[in-house]
């Protein structure tokens, strides 16, 4: 397990408000692989996740002084990140260009990886794995949204409700009703 | 599910697996997944999706991210400076741009015609006179070159005057 750094979050937009860029750099290197992580759970491409996380945080960057401290820099940033996300992926289902059988995921993604909790902890498979990606992928949007940040993003309730700008009570419910659907969906793959 | 009682119980799986239920609900939960087969097995198809969400690989992002995202910034940046200098000196561009253009429009003017945009320009009404003075004066230097017929030259000289004086007098009533 990381260590919690001495340094949160907060304090380094403030520095970084204030002018010290080595602030924002220390964020970069902070979030980049969540948000990579979070975004490619809409895109399935490498590729377009990393601009867009680059898109995210030149947003950031350009528009420092909008952050208040009201809010954690954590669910002010994925705000940024899942709305950038989620208007690229309405574009392409307008557009129609990715069909679920054009949909392809990078090859080692779903390779089996040692988490550190054993072996009896390799859960994954490729094909379940690309399964489940589709499912999510098939989810209508807010049902699809909440379960990358809860279960993959692994979020409190509480961040994805500032983040989503829902009642707590709401995103529980959506949560259940996700993952409700999810295993309807998946169901075929347990006979 | 089967009934109203499945449907309920269904909505309480989450809280259900988070332990965040009052205990006299997940009495309850705990009641009916014992008899329903049909509950049980979507609760533990659920646990099993959860996990396998939970153990999704943790992508990175490339070893140039950083790299790539500042060499971005720096461009950004780049252009912002130049953007401010662009508005905080558009308007004394402008100043010597038209000032610029007002010498070189000068300078052509003197190059093509020196005398009238010099002298004239002011009295336009006079011209004509200055320019028959002129001429008068020329008339002048040829009455002092000859020196044969000084009364004849002379007369011609008063001619020449009284001519010129006419034709300033035309000139000057010709522009009213």
């Amino acid at each position: 397990m990381s260590e919690k750094p001495t340094v949160t979050d907060e304090q380094l937009i403030a520095a970084f408000q204030g002018g010290d860029d080595r602030a924002f750099v220390e964020l970069v290197d902070r979030y980049k692989d969540r948000l990579v992580n979070f975004v490619y759970r809409f895109l399935h491409d490498m590729t377009d996740a990393e601009d867009m996380v680059q898109e995210t945080f030149l947003k950031v960057y350009k528009n420092k002084h909008a952050y208040r401290e009201i809010a954690k820099f954590s669910t002010w940033i994925y705000t940024i990140a899942g709305n950038l996300a989620r208007s690229e992926l309405r574009k392409r289902k307008r557009r129609k260009t990715y069909t679920m059988s054009e949909l392809s995921f990078d090859n080692n993604e779903f390779t089996p990886v040692d988490t550190g909790k054993g072996t009896e902890a390799i859960v994954f498979n490729s094909y379940a794995g690309e399964e489940i990606m589709k499912a999510i992928y098939n989810l209508p949007e807010p049902f699809q949204t909440i379960i990358i940040l809860r279960d993959i993003q692994e979020l409190s309730y509480e961040d994805i409700s500032t983040i989503l700008d829902i009642p707590m009570g709401t995103v529980k419910s959506r949560v259940n009703r996700a993952r409700l659907k999810l295993q309807e969906t998946l169901s075929y793959l347990k006979e | 599910m089967q009934n109203t009682d499945c449907t309920f119980i269904c909505e309480q799986f989450t809280d259900y697996q988070e332990n965040s239920l009052s205990s006299e609900i997940r009495a309850k939960v705990d009641t009916h997944l014992a008899s329903c087969s049909s509950c049980r097995d979507v609760f533990q198809e659920l646990i099993s999706v959860i996990d396998s969400l939970h153990n999704f690989p943790t992508l990175k992002a490339s070893t140039d991210f950083t790299s790539t995202l500042l060499s971005q910034i720096d461009t950004l940046n780049q252009e912002t400076v130049w953007r401010k200098i662009y508005h905080a000196s558009y308007t004394k561009v402008a100043g010597y741009a038209i000032a610029a253009g007002l010498i070189v429009a000068i300078g052509i003017n003197i190059w093509i015609d020196p005398i009238s945009t010099i002298q004239g320009g002011v009295k336009s009404d006079f011209a004509g006179e200055q320019t028959n003075q002129i001429q008068s004066e020329e008339s002048l230097a040829g009455v002092t070159d000859s020196s044969t017929n000084l009364t004849a030259d002379s007369l011609m000289l008063q001619n020449t005057t009284i001519n010129s004086q006419n034709q300033s007098v035309q000139l000057v009533s010709g522009k009213k």
